[in-house]
């Protein structure tokens, strides 16, 4: 059994310490390595404080599906930078292990969630993981219900919106 | 978080980490949320799914934020945001 206090002060420092090495690191892959560890030790937080489920969104989202999509627009970017650097470690490399690196970290949170008597998961409130998924369910579906439809049309007309916007640039360019 | 976001957002240079500081704000303002639920809410878990919103529609101002920079990007040629003062 790990003390909580332990744990918060840790990750307390190491967040800190990320994201100012997010902010002042001069490789952007740096960048989003450091920021990826920010977002993880941000799903530690929800962790400890008995909020597995977004743990695990966090973990999903923001330390998975979001530094790809960063990760794609920097090799988009600064593809004619890195032929002219010396480098020898491509930031292809660099990417994919860190990728392998986040899958290993959501294996072992997910396991964590699965038993989560590993840490003190706020015992006070009697909170487990069935009561978390069931008020979460309630949360959603009966008193904000609107504002998880509202939540699903803004991600629809986004995908629409971006699809639209690319057909109608392609349209441009084939009309010039 | 909120003002190392804070932070990053008004000091950075580049674009992306520009949009990275803006989600370090809305981590820590997902953290606020997490713990006065957790503390002060009893069992109604309100921050939670506020938290929840806030993640997936805080992906998904990142996820358009890069795509404008990307197709800025093609006529600039430079992820330095001074010179996107300009549409």
């Amino acid at each position: 059994m790990i003390s909580n206090t332990i744990i918060f002060y840790i990750a307390s420092v190491m967040i800190i310490f990320f994201s100012l090495c997010t902010l002042f690191a001069r490789n952007i892959i740096y960048s989003l390595l450091c920021s990826i560890m920010v977002f993880l030790l941000g799903a530690i937080f929800f962790y400890i404080l008995g909020s597995e489920y977004n743990a695990i969104v966090q973990a999903a989202v923001y330390g998975l599906a979001v530094p790809v999509i960063i990760g794609m627009t920097i090799m988009f970017t600064t593809g004619n930078k890195e032929k002219e650097s010396n480098t020898n470690i491509s930031y292809l490399t660099i990417i994919s292990a860190g990728i392998f690196v986040l899958a290993f970290v959501y294996i072992i949170m997910m396991a964590l969630v699965i038993n989560p008597n590993t840490f003190n998961v706020v015992d006070s409130l009697h909170i487990n993981s069935y009561e978390n998924i069931s008020a979460f369910a309630k949360g959603i579906f009966v008193r904000y219900v609107w504002g998880f439809e509202l939540l699903s049309l803004l991600l629809t007309i986004v995908i629409a919106g971006l699809t639209m916007f690319k057909n109608e640039k392609r349209r441009i360019e084939s009309e010039k | 978080m909120f003002v190392i976001g804070l932070l990053g957002t008004m000091i950075a240079k580049n674009i992306i980490k520009v949009l990275i500081s803006i989600e370090f704000m809305l981590l820590g303002v997902n953290i606020n949320f997490v713990t006065f639920s957790t503390y002060c809410d009893g069992f109604n878990f309100d921050g939670y799914i506020m938290t929840l919103f806030y993640t997936g529609i805080g992906a998904v101002e990142l996820v358009i934020g890069l795509y404008i920079f990307y197709l800025m990007f093609q006529k600039k040629k430079s992820e330095n945001i001074e010179r996107y003062s300009e549409l």
